[in-house]
């Protein structure tokens, strides 16, 4: 999972960033600024971004927009049509089916039972307690990355021997593969483990982290560790986007540290943050290995997060119509405040770059 | 086991599943007593789990039953092998749907259930039996979970993995015991004359964080007590039988104190090695499989298996089936696919593997008992003998689709109490409300189950 955010990264902040965290001293050659923010549209509108490369979209509009090759987008398009839209709609269709282990056979012949799967979803499943229990953790873990990641980004902004080193060693738990940091959390956590006795020292009593209501911390608190690096990475991005010209100008008018990181770097890094907390939550929302691993199913009911509870459905219960319905029905409680957080923020609207103000 | 970006597609995929105690096998060797079956220019498709403990030999074994194969019919075979449960029901999935793939499939015990209830293998005729070899070949409980009765059954027994108990001779003749508990009472109080907390000894070593242990000695206990859990349609959860149940396997750790408390955190791997370091008496719930490890461990040679207590809780003798239900019925299962072109050649090759010769010699390469009844009897080593006696005395989990739900609902409770457990006790209505829970959703399933 770590590696498919990575590229979505990189894919996102353009081929500007990516220069740049190859060659991060040389910041003083970043392009346009505009890079980064317009080509964050990219995730949402892949089509849009040949637009944002350009120095000056805005000026070009009307010339690309008259030209604009559109039947290139063919081949993508066919390809999004193919392994997004149809399985979306043989979901859609699958969750209005009885179709169970003794309907699977002749799937598309299982009884077609309506609305049925989605009023068991919502009144005779934890599916609402799940939803609520995934979102308020992403949340959480979200609110928590944040500054960590733009501290460790600013305090490895300047130059300083080992940096490269320090840059590094930050990205090892956005490296490692989600299994085997559930695995290693898992063994620290156990009854008697290495968490356990390291509190003890100081007198204190962990109690149990793998059962019981303290695994939605320790599921929060693992995703921390896990995804602090991803903020950062971005963060970086945004800063290195920064031209040299503007830290000139706010030393010459004399601005101390504070006042300028306050008015005249984080308004940088509004955009690829804002972007960096939609992948980060949906990433959360979606993290199935990490809960999976750490608590095993059937989960404690304090972590029964949505990926559990459809992989559950579906595969232990073998109740494949009714887990369609549930994940239709998350989608749609995740998509309402996805879609109002896209329009507050701007980050698919390629006209306004969000980024600059 | 990866989760897709978005949940919309997870229930799409038709990845993955648990509930599958993996595993697999495919046999081997020849013995020419089944009828002819020319099968010169044609290929058999067989899919089965990959052995990790043993990956070399298993490819031995490939090679070797090919070459016996086609000596007998004429035939290829090609194995595919897979990694995880998940993977196999992948297979299964596509190839239920798309009516291609594999022509046999091993299949875990507990899986066979499920995969009867897809209707897409072949529930074998008095004809079909004849071409593995006959019924009578096999042990007869090892046929106990083939199908929902005698005439209707698709799983042919292929190796057995009945659950003992080992103990450390050591400990027990200290403790002034001289045989391994026969009641779970007895169990317990044998359990307390070993356990020294001072020095971190424990009578019982088991998992209580394990994925099956748990419903396996509420299982058990119930059905020695006279409880089936299903009854035709009905869950029989809300038993109080099965609370019973509940109370001595938690009362292990809360009352008897027999049970090292970090156990709440152990899957089945931690308490064999618990086992393996001399600090624990009996291990419970555990295989021949254990055999390897706990041979390189500091008790080699002072330890042996028994099996299990087949008198409930409270009890002074077992119940109905009781006697018979020392283990549930474990092991693996080949079934031929119902799409399959070339039934006759798949039947061929089970014939070959469920052979006296074959099963023995795949005793001796991967250490898993016989299906078949002659050569399950003429097994002769002595640490195998309760091994055998135990594959014996297993009884089947209940035959309905609906079991996977069944056995999550028993599990669910073990996992929900564990806090409780770590307190130090289970409250009453806690646990009341947790089995009701189970109880009712349970049923649900069965109701589907019934319904289909």
């Amino acid at each position: 999972m770590s590696t498919d955010s990575f590229r979505e990264l990189k894919a996102a902040t353009g081929p500007a960033a990516e220069g740049q965290l190859a060659r991060s001293s040389t910041a003083g050659q970043a392009p346009d600024a505009d890079a980064t923010p317009s080509a964050g549209t990219g995730t949402t509108q892949p089509g849009s971004r040949p637009a944002g490369r350009g120095k000056k979209p805005v000026r070009r509009k009307g010339l690309s927009e008259r030209n604009r090759p559109l039947w290139m987008l063919i081949p993508g398009g066919l390809l999004m049509f193919v392994i997004i839209v149809i399985p979306l709609f043989l979901g859609i269709y699958m969750s209005a089916l009885n179709l169970d282990q003794y309907t699977l056979r002749k799937w598309v012949s299982a009884p077609f039972i309506g609305v049925d799967n989605f009023v068991e979803a919502l009144t005779d499943s934890p599916l609402l307690h799940s939803v609520w229990l995934s979102v308020s953790y992403s949340l959480i873990a979200m609110v928590v990355t944040l500054p960590l990641g733009i501290a460790a980004a600013v305090a490895t902004q300047n130059a300083f021997k080992g940096r490269a080193l320090i840059r590094s060693i930050f990205l090892i738990p956005y490296v490692l593969p989600s299994f085997v940091v559930a695995t290693v959390w898992r063994t620290m956590f156990q009854p008697d483990g290495v968490v356990d006795s390291a509190l003890g020292t100081f007198g204190m009593d962990g109690g149990l982290w793998l059962n019981g209501p303290q695994t939605y911390w320790t599921l929060i608190l693992v995703q921390i560790w896990a995804s602090w690096p991803f903020i950062y990475l971005l963060a970086l991005s945004g800063l290195q986007s920064v031209d040299h010209e503007v830290h000139e100008a706010s030393a010459l008018d004399g601005a101390l540290w504070w006042n300028k990181l306050r008015y005249v770097i984080f308004p940088y890094l509004k955009g690829p943050l804002a972007l960096a907390f939609l992948i980060g939550m949906l990433h959360h929302i979606n993290n199935f290995t990490l809960p999976f691993v750490l608590f095993g199913v059937p989960a404690p009911a304090d972590v029964e997060v949505l990926p559990i509870l459809t992989y559950v459905t579906s595969f232990q219960s073998f109740r494949f119509g009714l887990s369609a319905a549930m994940a239709f029905v998350s989608l749609v409680l995740i998509a309402i405040p996805l879609f109002i957080y896209l329009r507050a923020v701007k980050l698919d609207d390629a006209e306004t770059p969000g980024g600059k103000k | 086991m990866r989760f897709t970006p978005s949940a919309k597609l997870a229930a799409v995929l038709a990845t993955a599943a648990l509930a599958l105690t993996a595993c697999g096998g495919s046999g081997s060797s020849s013995d020419s007593t089944g009828g002819a079956v020319d099968g010169a220019g044609k290929k058999l498709s067989v899919l089965t789990g990959v052995n990790n403990q043993y990956p070399e030999q298993q490819k031995e074994w490939f090679k070797d039953i090919a070459a016996k194969f086609k000596a007998k019919t004429g035939a290829d075979i090609e194995f595919e092998t897979f990694a995880s449960a998940n993977d196999e029901l992948t297979r299964i999935q596509t190839s239920v749907v798309s009516g291609q793939g594999p022509d046999v499939y091993s299949l875990g015990t507990t899986f066979t259930p499920t995969a009867y209830a897809t209707k897409a293998f072949v529930t074998l005729s008095e004809e079909d039996w004849k071409k593995v070899g006959g019924k009578d070949r096999f042990n007869q409980a090892a046929l106990g979970i083939s199908g929902p009765d005698a005439e209707h059954m698709a799983g042919i027994p292929f190796v057995s993995r009945p659950f003992v108990m080992a103990y450390n001779k050591d400990l027990l003749t200290a403790a002034g015991i001289e045989k391994p508990a026969t009641t779970w009472d007895e169990l317990a109080e044998q359990a307390k004359k070993m356990t020294n907390a001072g020095t971190g000894t424990f009578g019982l070593a088991t998992g209580y964080k394990d994925n099956f242990d748990p419903w396996k000695f509420i299982w058990a206990m119930s059905v020695q007590a006279g409880n089936p859990l299903v009854d035709g349609t009905n869950l029989k959860m809300d038993d109080p039988t099965v609370k019973k149940a509940y109370e001595t396997y938690f009362g292990w750790l809360t009352k008897d104190k027999v049970v090292d408390p970090a156990a709440i955190g152990w899957s089945n791997s931690n308490a064999v090695a618990a086992f393996a370091s001399g600090k624990a008496g009996y291990l419970m719930m555990t295989t021949s499989s254990s055999v390897p490890t706990l041979d390189k461990s500091a008790i080699a040679g002072k330890y042996a298996y028994s099996v299990m207590p087949t008198t409930a809780p409270g009890e002074t003798a077992p119940k109905g089936d009781g006697d018979k239900a020392a283990s549930i019925l474990s092991g693996d299962n080949v079934v031929v696919a119902d799409y399959s072109q070339q039934k006759d050649l798949a039947f061929a090759y089970i014939e070959l593997i469920t052979s006296k010769e074959e099963q023995l010699n795949y005793q001796k390469i991967f250490g898993e008992l016989p299906a078949n009844a002659e050569a399950l009897a003429s097994l002769t080593d002595p640490k195998l003998q309760p091994i055998a006696e135990a594959a014996g005395k297993s009884k089947a989990t209940p035959f309905t689709g609906a079991w996977g739900d069944i056995q999550l609902g028993l599990l669910n409770v073990t996992v929900q109490s564990i806090p409780d457990l770590a307190n130090g006790s289970v409250d009453d209505g806690a646990l009341e409300s947790r089995l009701k829970d189970a109880q009712s959703k349970g049923q649900a399933s069965l109701d589907r189950a019934a319904k289909s």
